[in-house]
């Protein structure tokens, strides 16, 4: 029953942790975060947050604690771990490389033998 | 650490589930309040800001779900809901519940204890240090076809004295000593043994010492070792014994030590024995200076780290040296080393193997049934499957359900066969052959448990699967609408065909096994062993060999004895013989024929040898076929006579007279004596009632005496009579003599057929168990195929169909079904029946009576299985049948 990971979860578990980084945060601030800070390239489905910020937590990424939203409710705050921390700058570095490795390759001008 | 992070987290998740729950619910909560003010900032009204912020998160049910299935917790829970509903639906069914509860408790009660029996005698290890490291030391003479001998002590001690593979050797030989002075006289089991037993064995005293190698030193003090069971039952546990003398054959010996009941090596059969070092017994300590003879039996122990391959290569080394050394005693014989507790496994191993074969068979078809009932249930239960389907469950999911409810029901059933066999384990071994290894251990422990854990596991996962995989391909169109009738249901009565014709064929298996065993053990007790069992009843009288040394002594001991037995009243009928035939083992020897050339080595002519009293073949009712009985003038001073058997005169003196030829044969004191034939008697079956009776030659007692005798009476007295009579005449004549208790001459013989009538009954039971299953499973399947042919059947009786015709309609069918059962149970019985031929006596694996017998009960038992069902055909009424969807 286990899902997949595909390309856009493992995205959106970066974008998390990315996001993360700077701030503790709840869940509907992230939302809004990545959707700024794409500017408004990537729409995350909102739902689809919740199960990934679960799963982060299960794996030990990040943590959660209650605390008082900014109008003074009871929200779930995320926080990232040591752990996850590292886990972000080892998949950054990941990214660095496949990114430019793909830019390398659409970069060059296609050589046929025509 | 972030393991246990984890772990914490999911036990919470787990035990604290609501608040778990309500936290998610409140985390949900506060995003869609926060979207829904957002929404509102932006200037939507509060409906359609609500609205709005729904449809951008998704639905809540399903994003609650996926986060419990991200804390991975789920199948947990679905496992506990799955188990609490698998009760409750077999709650509700108690009919179906009971039936299968109790066909899986039987198939898996019987295979448990079967196990136990199997892992006691053959898997557990034998109860000693490193037991992997003990060996039996044989000797075997592979062209004459000796498989297994002992040695002479001169071997034994160069095998001892040259190896550097064995940290320690042992020899050891069985005698019977008489304890007087502790209360009723008793002849006690003695293991007359070299003193490196005790450190073969690595045994350890319970009190005082064990044996020292100066303890088998010539002139060193006569010592015993008592086994814990006869320091407790003779001697009360007393701790004082120990230092103190007891005497043994009327000679006094030091008791040193006790051994722990958990030893019993060499393997005796009473508990109550004791142990004494070779030099020290009166019949075998003179054998030692003896040069050759197969007398001794040998226990090693091998070195760490060396292979059995090492040391049988260094004891071949040795063999070929000895047989340079003493060529006349070892030529032809080599060395073989035996892994101890594959040796004493020997012959029952192929037994229990096949015993457990035939359990496993039991309960396969006991699985078959319990499918059976699950296919038949899984039609009650196809709407409800199809109403999960549509409520969103996985495939994987309803397997992983209806697999939960198998392994539930399989579960109560293997704990019911556990208490089952719990019980029956305490009946089997009452039942056990006394001479059965390790039989004492037998009992339901952690690896007896373990392995039924297992079998309900493998059980229900065996006969869960069809059914299961039934019920989760059901597709929801075909099932929801009212009464479909499918190729689903064209399938599941294939299936239910199959499992009946695979029960068929298995009990067919099974019975044919049993109904060898059963025809074997018949034929076996009905053999004729010779003589007249009829009221014989036998005892024996030991004499002390310290105190009674000289063969006179024991000539005048038996006759003594005989006078009186026969002058008191309903004991006339009173004989002497040692060895009595099927009892206590017997003496075979090898003779010449006076006149004749001595035969090539490897033919040496043997025979049994019994030394007999005059009126013994009269009393034992063996016939006199030429020649004369033996006579009261037969003494020591006359000519030296012999009786031969029918077999001996037909093997050596084909077409001639044998009476007046002479026989030159004898056991010390009247060794190598020439004896003439005066008579030819009938053969008698001496060794083993599955022997074929073999050469045989008689001495009167008076010309070739025995210390004691072998008494065997023909009276209508009872037993308790007779041994009060032996007893009181025996202790007449000395009052420390020791008297075995009187047996039937029939309880002797039954007892020497124990492990066949054993395996034949255990088998015979478990037939009877598979008859019954494959009965039940005949009659599921044609209830359902008359309930699903109703409709056909009314429109059959309405278009005028006899009931004769019905009637063949529902037996045609099964009996298509007994025909290919029995059509595949044939040839399986017949592979597997070879498997068989070693435990036959008599039978042949292919006996065609036993197939036939079989086939034929099992035809007339599907016959009366479909008879309910054919009955229920003939009342179908055809207006209510034709309206029967």
């Amino acid at each position: 029953m286990t899902k997949p990971i595909d390309l856009v979860q493992g995205t959106l578990d970066m974008l998390i942790l990315k996001t993360l980084a700077l701030d503790p945060m709840h869940g509907w601030a992230i939302a809004q975060r990545i959707r700024q800070v794409s500017k408004e390239v990537l729409q995350v489905r909102q739902g689809a947050l919740y199960p990934a910020l679960h799963r982060l937590e299960q794996q030990g990424w990040i943590k959660a604690e209650w605390g008082e939203s900014e109008n003074n409710r009871r929200a779930k705050y995320y926080s990232l771990t040591r752990a996850g921390r590292k886990y972000l700058e080892q998949e950054h570095a990941n990214w660095e490389r496949l990114s430019s490795a793909i830019g390398v390759v659409m970069m060059n001008p296609v050589t046929g033998n025509k | 650490m972030r393991w246990l992070n984890k772990i914490g987290m999911r036990v919470r998740s787990l035990m604290r589930r609501e608040r778990v729950d309500s936290e998610l619910d409140d985390e949900l909560r506060f995003h869609l309040e926060r979207q829904i003010a957002e929404n509102m900032a932006a200037g939507m009204l509060r409906e359609e800001a609500r609205c709005a912020a729904m449809r951008e998160f998704g639905g809540v049910d399903q994003i609650r779900e996926e986060c419990s299935d991200m804390r991975r917790v789920n199948w947990l829970q679905d496992f506990a809901q799955d188990v609490r509903y698998g009760l409750r639906m077999l709650r509700k069914l108690p009919g179906f519940t009971a039936v299968a509860i109790i066909t899986l408790a039987l198939g898996i009660g019987a295979n448990t204890a079967i196990f136990s029996i199997v892992y006691a005698v053959l898997l557990r290890p034998l109860p000693y240090p490193h037991p992997d490291q003990l060996v039996s030391v044989t000797m075997a003479d592979p062209q004459a076809g000796i498989p297994s001998n002992g040695t002479s002590y001169d071997n034994f001690r160069e095998w001892r004295d040259q190896n550097h593979v064995f940290t320690e050797l042992a020899a050891f030989q069985f005698h019977q000593l008489t304890l007087i002075g502790y209360g009723e006289p008793l002849s006690i089991d003695t293991a007359v043994i070299t003193p490196g037993m005790f450190s073969v064995f690595g045994v350890k005293p319970l009190a005082g010492r064990t044996f020292v190698p100066a303890d088998g030193n010539n002139g060193a003090p006569a010592v015993v070792v008592l086994s814990e069971n006869l320091w407790r039952d003779r001697f009360g546990s007393d701790p004082k014994i120990i230092g103190t003398s007891i005497t043994l054959d009327k000679k006094s010996y030091t008791v040193i030590g006790v051994a722990p009941a958990s030893f019993r090596y060499p393997p005796l059969t009473s508990t109550e024995h004791i142990w004494i070092p070779l030099q020290q017994d009166p019949v075998f300590g003179p054998w030692m200076d003896r040069p050759g003879g197969h007398w001794l039996r040998v226990i090693a122990r091998v070195k760490a780290g060396i292979s059995l391959a090492q040391a049988q290569s260094e004891m071949d080394t040795i063999d070929a040296r000895l047989a340079k050394k003493y060529p006349s005693e070892n030529t032809g014989w080599v060395i073989r080393l035996v892994p101890l507790q594959q040796q004493m496994v020997g012959n029952v191993k192929v037994a229990l193997i096949v015993l457990l074969g035939c359990v496993g068979l039991v309960l396969l078809i006991a699985c078959a049934n319990v499918s059976n009932l699950l296919l038949a249930r899984a039609t009650s239960r196809m709407k409800e499957m199809a109403l999960r389907a549509a409520l969103g469950a996985g495939r994987a999911r309803i397997i992983r359900q209806l697999l939960t409810e198998s392994g539930v029901l399989g579960l109560v059933g293997g704990a019911l066969g556990v208490l089952l066999a719990y019980g029956s384990v305490h009946a089997l071994a009452s039942l056990l052959p006394s001479n059965l290894p390790q039989a004492s251990t037998i009992r339901v422990d952690g690896a007896v448990l373990t392995f039924a854990f297992a079998l309900s596991i493998v059980a229900s996962l065996l006969f869960g699967l069809a059914p299961t995989l039934f019920a989760a391909r059901s597709d929801l169109h075909t099932s929801l609408k009212e009464g479909g009738r499918s190729s689903e249901e064209g399938a599941r009565h294939l299936m239910l065909g199959f499992l009946a014709v695979s029960e068929i064929a298995l009990a067919m298996v099974l019975l044919v096994a049993a109904g060898l065993l059963v025809h074997s053990f018949l034929t076996l007790t009905s053999v004729n062993p010779g003589f007249n069992v009829q009221g014989l009843t036998k005892s024996e009288v030991d004499l002390p060999l310290f105190e009674y040394s000289e063969p006179e002594q024991w000539v005048a001991f038996s006759d003594e004895l005989l006078r009186r037995l026969q002058a008191l009243p309903g004991m006339h009928d009173t004989a002497e013989a040692v060895p009595l035939p099927l009892a206590n083992g017997f003496i075979n020897l090898a003779f010449d024929i006076v006149g004749t050339p001595p035969p090539r080595p490897e033919t040496v002519r043997t025979g049994d040898f019994v030394s007999v009293s005059p009126n013994y073949f009269r009393v034992m009712g063996i016939p006199l076929l030429r020649g004369r009985w033996f006579t009261d003038q037969d003494r020591d001073s006359s000519p030296r006579v012999t009786v031969i058997s029918e077999a001996l005169a037909q093997m050596y003196f084909p077409n001639q007279d044998p009476i007046g030829k002479q026989l030159s044969f004898g056991l010390p004191p009247a060794g190598e004596v020439r004896r003439e034939i005066v008579g030819i008697v009938g053969d008698v079956r001496d060794v083993g009632l599955n022997q074929a009776p073999g050469p045989m030659m008689y001495a009167p007692l008076a010309q070739s005496p025995f210390w004691g005798t072998e008494i065997v009476v023909r009276s209508t007295l009872g037993p308790a009579s007779t041994l009060a009579n032996i007893r009181d005449q025996a202790h007449a004549i000395d009052k420390d003599l020791p008297v075995a208790d009187v047996e039937r001459m029939s309880d002797a013989i039954s007892a020497s057929v124990q492990q066949p009538r054993f395996r034949t009954m255990l088998l015979s039971l478990f037939g009877a168990i598979a008859l019954v299953l494959a009965a039940a499973g005949i009659f599921g399947v044609m209830s359902y195929s008359v309930s699903r042919r109703t409709h056909e059947i009314g429109i059959r009786i309405a278009l005028g169909a006899s009931s004769g015709n019905v009637t063949r309609l529902v037996l045609t069918e099964s009996g298509r079904l007994v025909l290919i059962g029995l059509a595949v149970g044939i040839p399986s019985g017949l592979a597997l029946a070879r498997f068989l031929h070693t435990l036959l006596f008599g039978v042949s694996p292919a006996d065609p009576v036993t197939f036939l017998a079989v086939a034929v009960v099992l035809g007339l038992v599907a016959l009366a299985a479909s008879y309910v069902p054919t009955r229920r055909a003939l009342q179908v009424e055809p207006l209510v049948a034709l309206r029967h969807e």
